[in-house]
């Protein structure tokens, strides 16, 4: 099993960061990220906690060994769920894989509470492992290979999230604006 | 805003996504200070519920139906119902974050 975890600050409120959240994509930084679609949304009208449910469709380029292996193409589906909670001012993000699932799971998590200053820290954990009765050798190569793609991605995602905060919020006189890149 | 899954649903999914965003921009700060009473906090909302109803419900239904149409066009209505048994997450995962407020 593969296991990644990064936490760092938004220079935002966290208010500021779960509205930029629904702007994150398309992103520059994240040019994997083609499709995303809600497919179901609550609103609970007596707490408060928005729950969505979300379809993210990537392309990305595939080495051929994989598609050999476990077939598919560059297109992969991500199942995401998240809740906010305007009372505790947390939002817990969940994802896993749809594509390959019958070989391998990334389950990643990620969270956004206040910190100290006006801002939001991010942490984000990912588990990624392979399903049992797997020829080892493919596995290991499999699993290794989702664990680079995915911290990757969680390195782009960070970058293009902090510009789409900064352009989103830059026009509305905050007293610390973000700065991109780290 | 991205795309949708296929390009028929993509206007209803931009339309869709303009109104929950202008209620969500009009939800969330409010509803992070209205935590001064219970009542206060069950009354807004479900006053703010009913009004993402309201503003939303219909281009909500339309873009619904589009995109589960669309799911099943891609084949991934047998990998979602899939993850769904696996992990309903109806409820929000209890998560346990190592907190960085003590060091």
């Amino acid at each position: 099993m593969h296991y990644f975890s990064q936490t760092f600050n938004y220079d935002h409120s966290w208010a500021r960061v779960i509205i930029g959240m629904w702007h994150k994509y398309p992103n520059p930084h994240c040019s994997h990220v083609v499709t995303v679609d809600v497919v179901d949304r609550s609103v609970d009208p007596r707490t408060g906690v928005i729950r969505t449910e979300r379809i993210l469709g990537c392309k990305q380029r595939t080495p051929v060994w994989i598609v050999k292996l476990f077939g598919g193409s560059e297109d992969a589906f991500v199942r995401e769920i998240s809740f906010i909670d305007p009372s505790t001012q947390t939002a817990t993000i969940s994802s896993v894989n749809l594509t390959l699932s019958q070989f391998a799971t990334c389950n990643e998590m990620i969270h956004y509470s206040p910190a100290p200053d006006g801002r939001t820290a991010f942490h984000q954990t990912a588990e990624i492992e392979t399903r049992v009765a797997m020829w080892r050798s493919a596995a290991d190569k499999l699993e290794g290979w989702l664990a680079t793609r995915f911290e990757q991605n969680a390195q782009l995602g960070k970058v293009g999230f902090t510009d789409v905060l900064r352009q989103l919020w830059e026009d509305a006189k905050e007293q610390k604006p973000a700065h991109a890149g780290a | 805003m991205a795309h949708s899954l296929t390009s028929e649903c993509t206007p209803l999914k931009l339309e869709y996504d303009s109104c929950f965003n202008s209620w969500f921009e009009g939800y969330l700060e409010p509803a992070v200070s209205a935590a001064s009473s219970a009542e206060q906090r069950a009354k807004y909302s479900r006053e703010k519920a009913q009004e993402y109803e309201q503003k939303c419900g219909k281009i909500w239904a339309a873009y619904r139906d589009c995109v589960q149409k669309a799911v099943k066009e891609k084949g991934l209505d047998d990998l979602l119902d899939q993850a769904r048994r696996d992990n309903p997450l109806k409820e929000p995962p209890t998560t346990t974050i190592s907190s960085s407020s003590s060091s």
